[in-house]
């Protein structure tokens, strides 16, 4: 058994518990062992289901389903997700006896697929903030470089997969939660079209920008997941790069980004040109309110969820998010409904703008992973805190609903990963992932494992 | 639109229902000192910008349905 088992992807892993060169219980076995060495300095987990994980693995070996479907594979979630008999803690003081009853929807899908849950990973307090930290469980650190976030807010299932403590992971993603940490950390995040894949049984932060997410080793792992998580569709999938037309915007996307990662970018664009692929330069809505727009629908959503623990728990939240509630309460009923429309022009304007084009590729995110309390990074002469600059290019498209998928693209000079994004139309999912796969295999990229020094 | 003041959110609380902020909470909306939320005058000015841009009859966002 050798460390890099615990850094294969999925489909690798597949392989070998079919061929019966590992064991679904050995395969279980190695991640506890990462775990248990590694938990306190990856600050990952929140909580352990490890000894259910051994009789699931015990019994799929017994059955010889392994590497079957999901057959085998060890995944995590974050903890928003129920599932029965443990706490889903939101990564929080109010939520810490709240145990569930029953499954998340998802969870029992990738059960039914044969996939094996270990555990509840960190995040920041409910959802609500991009930097990934958390006061009551540890800042999850980067794995390329412990003095830098691993990015939120699904931090610890970031963290969990870059530190290889488990094969894949599941998130939430409202403004960019998963996409944005697994670029930082050099993983592949997906965001579904709003809607496609279940909620249920998902503790909400804003029911209209809520999506649950993938984060994996690779596009083709993050087809292996979704196939299982979605109902299945009759889209059909591209085979080449050739002849797809990429959409590039003019304007924001490319904008106050870090130099390096502008130069990636660039190389992708190159490459996926010499492919056969066109290059279309795109005029995208106005993004000059896109922040106000989202924090209108985000805060009021927040308060009305939360707003069953406040008059017992109140005191139990962080003081931030107890700021943001109260921002929540002192909004308008019809500045909400003003921008829940806004957000609908968003998904007609962009859906005119993929009349024209297949995908839309822009950086993942305009920085890499910021220092570890960070409060405002400066790019180009401007401030911004450090959660909206992770989150500046991902959470539009939360608002219009449309799936993203951030893949690494390149190392920064700094160590650290470089990641792009690419957007599809409502519903070509299954096209958007196929497209990055593509890209995955044809493009000479290899990213570096982390040394966790 | 005249800046935003304490009393009336404070008003808000009292008079309109909802959680009891305390009030120390409300004056960090109002005048941010701990630097938690420096930002919600500059989100009401954008909300006033919003207010006047004619949406027409377009209905809020809902669910996305299959093509």
């Amino acid at each position: 058994m050798t460390v890099s088992l615990a850094f294969a992807p999925i489909s690798e892993l597949c392989e070998r518990l079919r061929k019966r060169e590992i064991s679904a219980t050995r395969l279980i076995d190695l991640y506890a062992d990462r775990i248990e060495a590694l938990s306190s300095s990856s600050k990952a987990f929140i909580s352990l289901d490890l000894e259910r994980a051994r009789e699931r693995a015990e019994a799929i070996d017994i059955e010889g389903s392994a590497g079957t479907g999901l057959g085998g594979i060890p995944y995590s979630c974050k903890d928003l997700f129920d599932v029965e008999g443990m706490a889903t803690t939101g990564g929080s003081r109010v939520l810490a006896d709240n145990v569930a009853k029953q499954d998340a929807e998802v969870i029992a899908r990738l059960t039914r697929a044969g996939a094996i849950f270990i555990g509840k990973n960190n995040l920041h307090e409910f959802a609500y903030g991009a930097t990934g930290e958390n006061e009551i469980y540890g800042t999850p650190p980067n794995p390329y470089d412990a003095s830098r976030l691993a990015g939120g807010s699904s931090s610890g299932s970031a963290a969990a997969l870059g530190y290889g403590l488990c094969a894949a992971s599941l998130g939430t993603d409202t403004g960019g939660s998963v996409r944005a940490p697994a670029a930082l950390c050099g993983l592949v995040g997906f965001k579904p079209t709003f809607g496609r894949i279940s909620t249920e049984g998902v503790t909400p932060y804003s029911w209209s920008l809520d999506h649950v997410g993938t984060l994996t080793r690779s596009a083709a792992d993050a087809a292996a997941l979704f196939e299982n998580l979605a109902a299945e569709s009759r889209e059909s999938v591209p085979t080449k790069l050739d002849g797809l037309t990429i959409g590039i915007p003019e304007t924001f996307f490319f904008e106050r980004c870090d130099s390096e990662i502008l130069d990636c970018v660039d190389r992708l664009m190159t490459f996926m040109r010499n492919a056969g692929a066109r290059l279309k330069p795109v005029d995208m809505p106005s993004m000059e309110f896109t922040r106000t727009v989202s924090l209108t629908v985000q805060m009021p959503e927040a308060l009305s969820y939360h707003n069953r623990y406040l008059e017992q728990r109140g005191d139990l939240y962080s003081r931030d998010f107890r700021a943001g509630l109260a921002l929540g309460q002192c909004l308008l009923a019809e500045q909400y409904i003003r921008a829940k429309r806004f957000m609908e022009t968003y998904r007609r304007e962009m859906n005119r703008i993929f009349d024209q084009v297949d995908t839309i590729l822009t950086p993942a995110t305009p920085v890499i992973a910021p220092h570890i309390g960070a409060v405002d990074i400066v790019i180009d002469g401007t401030s911004e805190p450090a959660g909206n600059a992770i989150t500046r290019y991902t959470s539009f498209f939360n608002m219009s609903g449309h799936p993203a998928i951030t893949f690494p693209c390149g190392m920064h000079s700094a160590g650290l990963p470089i990641a792009a994004q690419l957007v599809g139309r409502h519903h070509a999912d299954e096209s958007l992932i196929e497209t990055a796969r593509l890209i995955e295999t044809g493009y000479d990229f290899e990213l570096p494992r982390p040394s966790l020094s | 639109m005249d800046k935003i003041q304490k009393q009336t959110l404070i008003g808000m609380r009292d008079q309109l229902g909802g959680y009891a902020w305390r009030d120390a909470e409300i004056s960090e909306l109002v005048d941010p000192r701990l630097g938690i939320i420096t930002g919600f005058q500059d989100l009401l000015d954008q909300l006033e910008v919003l207010r006047k841009i004619d949406l027409q009859a377009i209905p809020p966002a809902a669910d996305i349905a299959p093509r």
